[in-house]
């Protein structure tokens, strides 16, 4: 291989890893995935019960992310898009109004990566545009600019 | 506007003027050059996430940003052989003239249709929501343009093969 193709950039001693861009997650992957879980398990009861809000509020806390945690990623945005795919129309700005900035930028980065990967699952293009529309309104384009500055990927 | 585009449509353009928020940004690696990060990525932490608006499988547009660029790509509507056809050659008529369109790129990113490159130069000489706008208008025309074009081949067709089977009539 002729030298003048080597990056000799990535030998730099301060070079920026990937890793050093966020936080990694304090909880172990095992943890995360039962975390996950337990997770779904409480969005369904609180479906079963009709209260979106709730279920909304749970599918949101504490969200995986970062490297090693794919499994506990795909569970949870099928967590949260079972709650999208559940939800009436007329009842979606109520619900994003009442929940706190933080949830409805990890709810915006969920739309995303939903719309991401069409027809994975049970994701529609539909709903998700709904969805993101009603979002734009209640939290502005600030919350899509944080969705694309947070390197904690979901 | 039809009713059924209007949700993406209105996705895409609040996306794109979340993202168009450039500056002036030098390149790290070499001394006085300044290159649209989006392509050059040079470094991990001027690319921000890429995100992915879709409405199905078929059609879907693809929003890179960075410091200084973004780069924008759109995947156009294609459900049989003959408007596959048509939005090829329609798409490269566009981009051998990029330069007429001033934010359009000259090939695509793979996978995708058409791409744009708006870097800070564009946002500072032109006006910010003109740009948003120009884009959403271009998405609007193409989908109409081809289903014109395909409903005036298939005209010509028929009229052509009508006139040439006469010639077997008598």
């Amino acid at each position: 291989m002729s030298f003048r193709k080597i990056d000799v950039d990535a030998y730099d001693e301060d070079v920026l890893h990937e890793s050093e861009l966020y936080e990694p997650d304090p909880r172990d992957s095992a943890q995360v995935l039962s975390d996950t879980k337990q997770q779904q398990a409480a969005v369904r009861n609180s479906l079963n019960k009709g209260d979106i809000t709730g279920a909304l509020n749970i599918a949101l806390d504490s969200p995986p992310y970062g490297l090693g945690v794919e499994e506990a990623k795909n569970l949870a945005l099928q967590t949260v898009v079972s709650v999208l795919n559940s939800t009436k129309a007329t009842d979606i700005p109520n619900v994003l109004r009442s929940l706190a900035q933080n949830e409805q930028d990890t709810l915006m980065k969920y739309i995303y990566k939903g719309m991401g990967m069409p027809g994975w699952g049970d994701v529609s293009g539909s709903v998700l545009l709904g969805w993101h529309e009603k979002l734009t309104e209640v939290a502005g384009t600030g919350c899509i600019v944080r969705v694309m500055t947070d390197r904690r990927i979901v | 506007m039809s009713n059924v585009l209007r949700p993406y449509l209105s996705a895409v353009r609040s996306t794109l003027t979340a993202a168009l928020t450039l500056e002036s940004f030098s390149s790290q690696v070499v001394e006085r050059h300044n290159k649209p990060e989006v392509e050059a990525r040079g470094s991990k932490e001027v690319l921000l996430n890429p995100l992915t608006i879709s409405r199905n499988e078929n059609e879907r547009v693809l929003i890179e940003p960075s410091v200084n660029s973004i780069r924008m790509s759109i995947k156009i509507k294609q459900a049989d052989e003959i408007e596959r056809i048509l939005c090829h050659k329609f798409t490269r008529f566009m981009m051998q003239r990029a330069e007429s369109f001033v934010v359009l790129r000259r090939k695509p990113v793979p996978g995708y249709d058409i791409s744009f490159l708006i870097t800070n130069v564009h946002s500072e000489t032109m006006l910010k929501h003109k740009v948003v706008d120009f884009i959403i208008q271009f998405m609007e025309e193409v989908d109409r343009e081809i289903s014109e074009m395909k409903l005036s081949l298939n005209a010509r067709a028929r009229t052509v093969a009508e006139s040439y089977l006469t010639a077997f009539t008598s």
